[in-house]
């Protein structure tokens, strides 16, 4: 743009651009700006990049806890059928005992099962978890054993079987 | 990925926007100098012009004002709502009651006894300079403002301005001789 009738204007103007070439923005515009930005793109990061290395090992450890105690629970049920499946071996009730000398699938799947009369001494009870006394040591129980059709033992009913 | 004087605005922007700290510094460090320069000529006040810049860039970074890079380039859309800013500032003073007037001739639109710009501008001719231009019309203010110091184009005045480029040339021409009127003027009343 020519400008013949405002000769000197166009070099005062020059002047003023030249003078306020160096002229910026007071820091402290840049500084709360950049707080700001700070402040905004914290509330919008997602929770977990939020979180420091503190919280990140609070929240691992928190997490093996709780892996662990729900395996336990989950794991405890079998525990407890393995425990009451070993109990039932030995099963004691009014003065008698039924002791199972072999699995229970094992004594259902036996074809021709045979039922023997016998005595055993008390002191060989001991070994599958009866209680033995000194006083009654020396004892014989009166017992009812289950054999297999090839003689061997699948269970033993002992009866008249006194912890006293 | 590194920020380098030739990254465009519109990657600054997409990357201020995914929360780059460093994208956001330099679209400002980058649009600031000339932002303000403006806003301190448009309002010759050192507080405005600062507080509108900061107010420019917070729009954009809290997504309030939606720049639209299909619609014109960073620093155009920056003037213009500078120019808003300012605009809007001037109607809120009109309304409040008028201060007591200083003692000095040119009170008519104060600078800030702070302000960076009585501080810099040492030479005589570039204060009187600015002085006639902040008596100028607010909108012929704009359009001498625009093209003779920050060399924009009728048609970017155009779009920072909402205006035609018609009424564009025509307020820069008004303001030119109003200006070189009052330089003229404060010519002759100087011993």
């Amino acid at each position: 743009m020519h400008h013949d009738d405002t000769p000197d204007l166009d070099h005062q103007l020059a002047q003023l651009r030249s003078g306020m070439a160096g002229i910026d923005t007071p820091h402290c515009v840049e500084k709360e700006l950049m707080q700001a930005f700070a402040a905004q793109f914290a509330q919008r990061q997602p929770w977990y990049r939020r979180l420091g290395l503190l919280e990140w090992s609070a929240a691992g450890i928190g997490g093996l806890v709780t892996v662990a105690v729900l395996g336990l629970l989950l794991v405890s049920p079998h525990l407890a059928n393995r425990l009451h499946e070993s109990n039932a071996l030995v099963r004691i009730d009014n003065g008698g005992a039924f002791i199972a000398l072999d699995s229970f699938e094992r004594i259902d799947a036996e074809p021709a099962p045979r039922l023997v009369e016998t005595e055993v001494p008390r002191t060989m009870l001991a070994a599958l978890g009866l209680p033995v006394t000194p006083e009654n040591a020396g004892d014989a129980v009166r017992a009812e054993m289950l054999v297999g059709a090839g003689g061997e033992p699948l269970a033993l009913r002992l009866s008249s079987l006194s912890f006293n | 990925m590194t920020i380098t004087p030739t990254t465009s605005d519109t990657d600054l922007l997409r990357r201020m926007r995914a929360g780059d700290a460093q994208a956001f510094a330099a679209l400002y460090r980058r649009h600031q100098g000339p932002l303000y320069r403006f806003a301190l000529l448009r309002s010759g006040s050192a507080d405005t012009a600062a507080d509108t810049v900061q107010e420019a860039f917070m729009g954009l970074l809290s997504g309030r004002l939606a720049f639209d890079p299909l619609r014109g380039a960073l620093p155009h859309f920056l003037f213009g709502v500078a120019r808003l800013l300012i605009l809007k500032q001037e109607a809120a003073r009109r309304r409040e009651p008028p201060l007591p007037e200083p003692d000095e001739d040119d009170s008519e639109l104060a600078c800030d006894e702070a302000c960076p710009l009585a501080r810099v501008l040492a030479i005589e001719a570039a204060e009187e300079v600015r002085r006639a231009l902040s008596r100028l019309a607010p909108h012929y203010r704009d359009a001498v403002i625009l093209y003779e110091l920050h060399d924009l184009s009728y048609g970017e005045i155009a779009t920072i301005c909402a205006i035609d480029i018609g009424t564009v040339r025509s307020r820069l021409a008004r303001g030119r001789v109003a200006l070189a009127k009052a330089l003229r003027a404060h010519a002759l009343d100087t011993p």
